[in-house]
């Protein structure tokens, strides 16, 4: 009986706290959130990549981005012909995507991954206040996971030349 | 009576760990990885400048914190690219050398093996036949060719003099 009681007052607590913070939150402005504004513009930045992508062709090859490495040593490095592979990718084209960077696929799903994570985890926040604090040290350890795995290739390469 | 939370340091601190996290990103990338010591240097900057900020005024200062220690590592990273670059372009110039090494030790072979060899020089002038066979010490052609004027030749003169001739030249390696 008391234990349902408690389930019951937890469950009050969490949906008003819930409404009540959202509103809180959306009327004191998302400026005072540190987490939601790190959210919008990291997901604005993959969105720029994405556009980035998206606006230079590989046919034309008229990427502003080249690759320093190659410039200063002479020789390619792991990471090039990245941005043809996303291009790439963003027309559809995967099998060709992997020619230019065998590595450009999931590195471009990172951040595909991290779009939908900002947007997601940003809803949670605002819905379920509770959580907060537990949801940024999940977001942190997750997407550190994930950008390890994602990017291993090139920190790898880092260490192979020592 | 509300407390008054003081965000000082605050905006900053979230430009830092905004700056940190791209320049994070840029870093493990090698293409560009060279120049994110750039927005590096700048989340270093601003954090440093937004814990200052929230340490005055005795405001939380978690943000700026996270955007420091990001920003150094991703700058680290960046160092450590420059540093791989660096590795490879020596290693660049290595080969070349290398390459330089073994031509020079090519040459000094065949120009040994050349020294050892027999030169057979056939002369054809009006129908008259002449084979000169000598070596390709220096001394030895200049002792033929002495031999062949009677005496008379010079240092610098060559078999070249009768422009009437025609000449074959044929170098044989000395078995």
């Amino acid at each position: 009986m008391t234990l349902s009681r408690n389930k019951i007052l937890q469950k009050n607590m969490l949906l008003y706290g819930r409404k009540n913070s959202s509103e809180r939150i959306l009327k004191a402005g998302i400026h005072n959130e540190p987490y939601l504004i790190i959210n919008i513009i990291l997901a604005g930045v993959i969105v720029l990549i994405f556009a980035y992508s998206g606006f230079f062709s590989p046919v034309k090859d008229n990427y502003p981005v080249v690759c320093l490495h190659e410039k200063l040593t002479g020789k390619p490095c792991v990471s090039c012909g990245l941005s043809h592979s996303f291009s790439l990718i963003v027309r559809g084209q995967v099998k060709e995507a992997y020619r230019w960077n065998l590595y450009g696929m999931q590195i471009f799903l990172f951040f595909a991954a991290q779009l939908v994570l900002r947007v997601a985890f940003s809803i949670f926040y605002l819905k379920y206040p509770v959580t907060q604090k537990q949801l940024i040290i999940i977001d942190c350890i997750g997407s550190g996971i994930i950008f390890l795995v994602a990017f291993w290739p090139f920190i790898a390469n880092i260490f192979s030349t020592f | 009576m509300e407390e008054v939370k003081n965000n000082s340091g605050q905006n900053l601190g979230i430009a830092a760990l905004i700056t940190a996290v791209i320049t994070f990103v840029l870093a493990v990338i090698p293409c560009v990885g060279l120049i994110a010591i750039i927005p590096g240097i700048i989340a270093i900057v601003l954090a440093s400048v937004g814990i200052s900020q929230a340490g005055r005024n005795n405001s939380p200062h978690g943000v700026p914190v996270a955007g420091l220690i990001i920003a150094i590592i991703a700058s680290m990273i960046s160092l450590s690219q420059i540093f791989v670059a660096g590795k490879i372009a020596q290693k660049a110039d290595k080969w070349p050398n290398n390459i330089g090494n073994i031509i020079n030790d090519v040459q000094n072979n065949v120009t040994k093996e050349i020294e050892d060899a027999n030169v057979s020089i056939k002369v054809e002038s009006n129908g008259n036949k002449v084979e000169i066979n000598t070596s390709a010490d220096k001394k030895d052609k200049e002792k033929t060719l002495d031999d062949l004027e009677g005496g008379n030749a010079q240092n610098g003169d060559t078999i070249q003099k009768q422009d009437t001739a025609k000449k074959h030249v044929v170098v044989r390696k000395k078995k």
